[in-house]
């Protein structure tokens, strides 16, 4: 603070001089040498990214338009082909017969209880839209669930079993640790974010110890309440689940330092004015802390969304993406058409991109979404 | 923190209701609770990564590692091992097993060679006591070459954290505080390589850099990551909080900017550049997908990898202490990074978001 107070007064003592300088310096020969020397700082990181992220994505386009040519080494073009493949293998458009009823049931539901609630409350039907919004917006997750088809359903379903589940578990959590305790408060911070620093592998490793069938704790733990747990990596029900716990479990720490960052920057006047209301503790979780955490939950949405669509280690540790495909995500799979057995680096590279589209597309419609239904204090 | 922070925060722990003990005890307890049931896995893999062989199959489980107590017994060749018998007069004693036959199991008693005796197995304990043994980290360490594993792993990331923070101390520095033609333009760009993901440029990184011949080496392991937008990123936001000031003082007193950032920038921005490094390290040592495709021989794998080959390694398929200390030996050091530096560590992700 010191410092910087003596530095302002340096400024004012020399400030004609600066001036000067600032003048000499911006002729024609000090810009280009000021340039030169601009670019000769960022040329090492501008470089690397070049090589290794800029241009990698040409390549990667390049490579998705060409097949491994059968009998022998070399490829060949086969142009859109490996996209064509690959939709084919990601929609099943038959499914749009199997959504149709769910999504009537749906419609018909939620209109009748709309119709029911406007006899009742005296007021137009149609005037409650953002209860028809998110009619329609099941309707199209059940489209969506119903059309997608292998490694894009494992992805879907991986995605939003580890981002819902992760979120709400790092907000209770979050909740708890904000209540203010006198002793050991940092310890019990110690222990709750001590996965973050825990490698995708030595998370696989523990959680396959922990899933053991025989003497694995969570089996073990089932006991008491008399369940007899699966076998659950080799049971194709129960595999992506138990992956799933794996990756919610790494990324809890990261999650819930961010909603605890979210939580204390709500100003405490607003649980003061709730509870001159007469609001319970549930009240003010409810109409104080999720409103008002809606900007960090968004923030938390988006990244665990992106994170979770690039989870490999534990699936490669836990499940090598098996049993049968039951763990196969789009990642596994571009890892398993890229280097298992003959490599098919074309289509791979096209199913990459499609993950990068996809990517960019959920971030578009959440970031879309979100800012319609964040709060900002 | 500064003064007013600190008191800002003390005023604000004062309006929040002080809470009663009784709550404070349940809330205690609650949290103890969360929280070993969420650092038991980590709990776990330590204590298992000490038991002996026949222990870590036992069922019920126990924590603790455990080993069968044995007895020397004069006239037996072997060590024999010692029970806990309940005899049918409801007496308990300490016995040494020395067979088991016909469903029944021959015991002698230690204090008394002479004496033998047989009791049904369903009457005998066995007698254990909590032992800690490194067996576990010898087999790893030379079953598996885990030591070159470790040394790959601590020159990989060596390399990508020195270089990162380098490249990052130089490019942010440009961005904070020269100015050049195309600056705004340049840092974008840099900005924008965060949203390219990994899995789409892997495929191509993977011919290119083999096709440089550099497959299995440490450099075809870090050119990759040499460079981080993310570091880039957070040193720039660090470096323009420093006044400009200092800059046009400094260049009178003639320094240029080379001398400028080393002398005054990098030691005033000490901290964050610790945090970053904490950051690069994290996430050089974690790396999985690079290391698992650009290395196939053994020589060169990373910890990471090597403990996902012991673990599919069919011959040791079920040596869970062997994986156990494995997996010890590779979280050990984000482990110790986390104990020391874990308020920094926890304050760099609420403020940038980011885990690196």
């Amino acid at each position: 603070m010191t410092d910087s107070a003596s530095q302002t007064q340096l400024k004012t003592k020399r400030q004609p001089a600066v001036e000067q300088t600032v003048a000499t310096r911006s002729t024609r020969r000090g810009a280009f040498m000021r340039a030169i020397e601009g670019y000769l700082y960022i040329a090492p990181t501008l470089i690397v990214l070049m090589a290794f992220v800029f241009i990698p994505i040409v390549s990667a386009f390049r490579l998705s338009l060409n097949r491994a040519a059968p009998f022998g080494s070399g490829t060949r073009f086969v142009g859109l082909e490996n996209y064509q493949r690959l939709l084919d293998n990601m929609f099943n458009l038959g499914g749009i017969s199997n959504a149709l009823i769910p999504i009537l049931v749906v419609l018909g539901v939620g209109v009748g209880l709309a119709g029911i609630a406007s006899v009742r409350r005296k007021e137009p039907i149609l005037s409650y839209r953002g209860y028809y919004q998110g009619l329609i917006g099941l309707s199209v997750l059940i489209l969506i669930w119903a059309v997608t088809d292998g490694a894009l359903l494992t992805s879907l379903i991986f995605t939003v079993g580890t981002v819902i589940p992760g979120i709400a578990l790092s907000v209770v959590l979050a909740i708890a640790l904000s209540i203010p305790v006198r002793y050991f408060s940092w310890s019990h911070r110690l222990l709750i974010f001590v996965p973050i620093v825990i490698s995708s592998a030595v998370t696989g490793v523990l959680f396959r110890w922990i899933y053991h069938p025989v003497v694995g704790y969570i089996n073990y733990m089932l006991t008491f309440v008399g369940i007899d747990g699966p076998n659950w990596l080799s049971d194709a029900d129960w595999a992506l689940i138990a992956v799933m716990g794996a990756v919610v479990w790494r990324q809890l720490g990261f999650n819930v330092i961010i909603a605890l960052a979210g939580l204390q920057n709500i100003n405490s006047t607003f649980y003061e004015a709730a509870k001159v209301d007469g609001a319970n503790f549930w009240d003010r979780v409810r109409h104080v802390t999720i409103p008002l955490l809606s900007p960090t939950l968004f923030f938390l949405f988006i990244i665990n969304t992106i994170n979770s669509l690039q989870v490999f280690g534990e699936i490669d540790t836990l499940t090598q993406g098996g049993p049968g495909q039951a763990t196969r995500t789009l990642l596994y799979d571009i890892y398993f058409l890229a280097f298992r057995g003959t490599p098919q680096r074309g289509i791979a590279s096209a199913e990459s991109f499609l993950l990068f589209v996809l990517i960019v597309l959920l971030s578009i419609i959440q970031f879309r979404v979100a800012n319609r239904r964040v709060h900002y204090q | 923190m500064t003064a007013i922070e600190r008191e800002q925060s003390q005023e604000k722990r004062e309006v929040t209701s002080p809470v009663d003990l009784r709550t404070e005890i349940f809330v205690q307890f609650l949290l103890f609770t969360i929280g070993l049931i969420i650092s038991f896995p980590i709990i776990l893999a330590i204590l298992t990564s000490f038991k002996v062989p026949e222990d870590i199959v036992n069922y019920p489980p126990t924590l603790l590692p455990r080993q069968q107590e044995t007895v020397v017994v004069p006239g037996y060749e072997d060590p024999l091992r010692l029970v806990t018998v309940t005899l049918e007069d409801g007496t308990q004693r300490e016995l040494a097993q020395i067979s088991r036959e016909g469903g029944q199991l021959q015991l002698v008693d230690p204090a008394n060679p002479e004496e033998t005796l047989s009791a049904s197995p369903s009457a005998a304990v066995p007698v254990q006591r909590i032992h800690f043994t490194l067996e576990n980290y010898i087999t790893a360490w030379t079953a598996q070459p885990f030591g070159r594993y470790f040394l790959n792993s601590v020159i990989q990331t060596g390399i990508i954290v020195a270089f990162q923070l380098l490249f990052s101390i130089l490019a942010a520095y440009a961005f904070a505080v020269l100015r050049f033609p195309g600056r705004n333009l340049m840092f974008y760009l840099i900005l924008g390589s965060l949203m390219v993901p990994f899995q789409l440029t892997f495929i191509p990184n993977f011919v290119f850099v083999s096709n440089l011949g550099l497959a299995n080496t440490y450099a075809g392991l870090t050119l990759p990551f040499l460079a981080s937008a993310f570091g880039v990123f957070l040193l720039r936001q660090f470096f323009m909080g420093i006044p400009r000031e200092l800059y046009e003082a400094a260049m009178l007193d003639g320094a240029n900017s080379w001398t400028y950032l080393w002398r005054i920038m990098v030691p005033l921005s000490r901290g964050a550049i610790s945090a970053f490094t904490i950051f690069a390290f994290l996430s050089a040592w974690s790396q999985y997908l690079w290391p698992l495709v650009i290395t196939n021989e053994v020589d060169m794998r990373t910890i990471q990898i090597g403990v996902r080959f012991f673990l599919f390694d069919q011959e040791r398929g079920a040596d869970w202490g062997g994986i156990m200390a494995g997996a010890v030996i590779a979280l050990v050091p984000t482990l110790l990074i986390f104990l020391v530096a874990q308020r920094q560590l926890v304050r760099g992700i609420a403020m940038t978001g980011l885990k690196g």
